[in-house]
């Protein structure tokens, strides 16, 4: 993630002030699986960057819900709707792939580095100063991720 | 990933090192043995910036009394650039209020009524057409992120030339357009108005830094947390609550 030298001084204030109310995960007690092969692994994305489909419910601030996003989508149809003003939009407005790297996974996938291409990625909104409020949304998400066949997710988080 | 803020996969247009961060991240799936973090090693390409950037469309020296109008020139000078981008992009960000660019006048007339006073309750009467799609106050922040989407858009259009970094793009829309004078109009009847659950929504409009008062967020009550403060004032800036 950014570097807090590289924010205005006022926000690295806030984001210091927000980390040290985190919770951390308890290492000791999370499941760790060994997926198969990245070469026979099918990859979703999950961004963080609150983005869906032109006609989807935008997302309301402090929303915790998901939106899927299909892989197939036309790029006109991508809109975001986080309200932080404080995050760079140029390059994302000039290349969906800086947030969304859609076109780069099936790049991954012709290659023969990644065995699939989910047909499904989802989207939430970060930002969130109580990451518990996700837990509904992620279970949720997990499950749909079985049922599309998917072996691991990369968050993208913005 | 050392990159800035909304940039998870550094740059625009830079294939090759976007698959480079991919191929970092998805290869701890079969190194790591246990929950991992590890840096990625290389800065983005535009790292450093070559020059200083500035807009390539030269636009008047706006007028505080003739706000309007000079926002409105401004778009007309800039479309044409917005819908060249449009085209070689094949898709805009524009349209997150509900507003079809086609209704941009309403746009611009919804944002316009808001820092005449027109309030923070009812969308302006001047601005009814477009399918609004967040209710009152919070699509107020919306409006104003089509607006600068269509700006952004537009002077990013030439793919040949380096995108301008976040802090360049508020520097130039703060400090040389209509459009900054009128984001800081409408901050200015926010800070005016009389519920100051508001103030959280000014700094969604007004980048830390651009906003010549305290923080652009605005302060949090004495003896409630940030946290806190921002879950008590959510359902009032969704328009749920009154």
């Amino acid at each position: 993630m950014v570097r807090l030298d590289d924010l205005h001084p006022e926000e690295a204030a806030g984001m210091r002030a927000a980390v040290s109310r985190f919770g951390y995960i308890d290492q000791e007690a999370t499941p760790w699986i060994t997926p198969p092969p990245l070469s026979e692994s099918t990859i979703c994305l999950v961004t963080s960057a609150a983005l869906h489909r032109r006609d989807d419910v935008p997302f309301r601030f402090g929303d915790s819900g998901y939106r899927l996003i299909p892989d197939d989508i036309d790029p006109n149809d991508l809109v975001q709707s986080q309200v932080s003003v404080n995050f760079d939009r140029t390059h994302y407005q000039r290349d969906m792939n800086v947030v969304l790297p859609i076109d780069r996974l099936h790049e991954l996938r012709y290659a023969g580095e990644i065995g699939g291409v989910s047909a499904l990625h989802f989207s939430v909104q970060g930002a969130s100063p109580d990451a518990s409020t996700f837990e509904a949304a992620a279970a949720d998400m997990a499950n749909r991720m079985k049922e599309l066949g998917v072996d691991a997710a990369l968050l993208v988080p913005v | 990933m050392p990159f800035p803020l909304g940039r998870p996969l550094g740059v625009a247009d830079d294939p090759a090192f976007q698959r480079d961060v991919l191929r970092s991240a998805l290869k701890l799936l079969e190194s790591a043995t246990e929950p991992t973090i590890v840096d990625y090693p290389n800065e983005a390409p535009d790292a450093n910036g070559e020059g200083v950037w500035a807009c390539a469309i030269e636009l008047p020296t706006p007028e505080m009394s003739e706000l309007e109008s000079a926002v409105r020139s401004e778009i007309d000078l800039l479309m044409p650039r917005y819908q060249e981008a449009r085209r070689s992009r094949g898709r805009s960000t524009f349209g997150m209020s509900g507003a079809t660019i086609d209704q941009v006048d309403k746009v611009v007339s919804f944002a316009i009524a808001v820092a005449e006073g027109s309030g923070f309750e009812d969308v302006p009467s001047a601005a009814s057409g477009p399918n609004w799609r967040h209710a009152m106050p919070i699509l107020v922040r919306f409006v104003v992120e089509d607006l600068r989407a269509l700006y952004q858009e537009a002077v990013t259009s030439d793919a040949s030339s380096r995108p301008p970094s976040q802090r360049e793009m508020h520097t130039w829309i703060f400090q040389e357009t209509a459009l900054g004078q009128l984001l800081k109009q409408i901050a200015q009847q926010i800070t005016d108005h009389d519920d100051p659950r508001l103030r959280l929504m000014r700094g969604f409009i007004i980048p830390e830094g651009f906003w010549d008062g305290d923080r652009a967020f605005g302060g949090v009550p004495a003896g409630m947390s940030p946290d806190d403060y921002v879950r008590s004032i959510r359902p009032y800036l969704i328009g749920e609550q009154s």
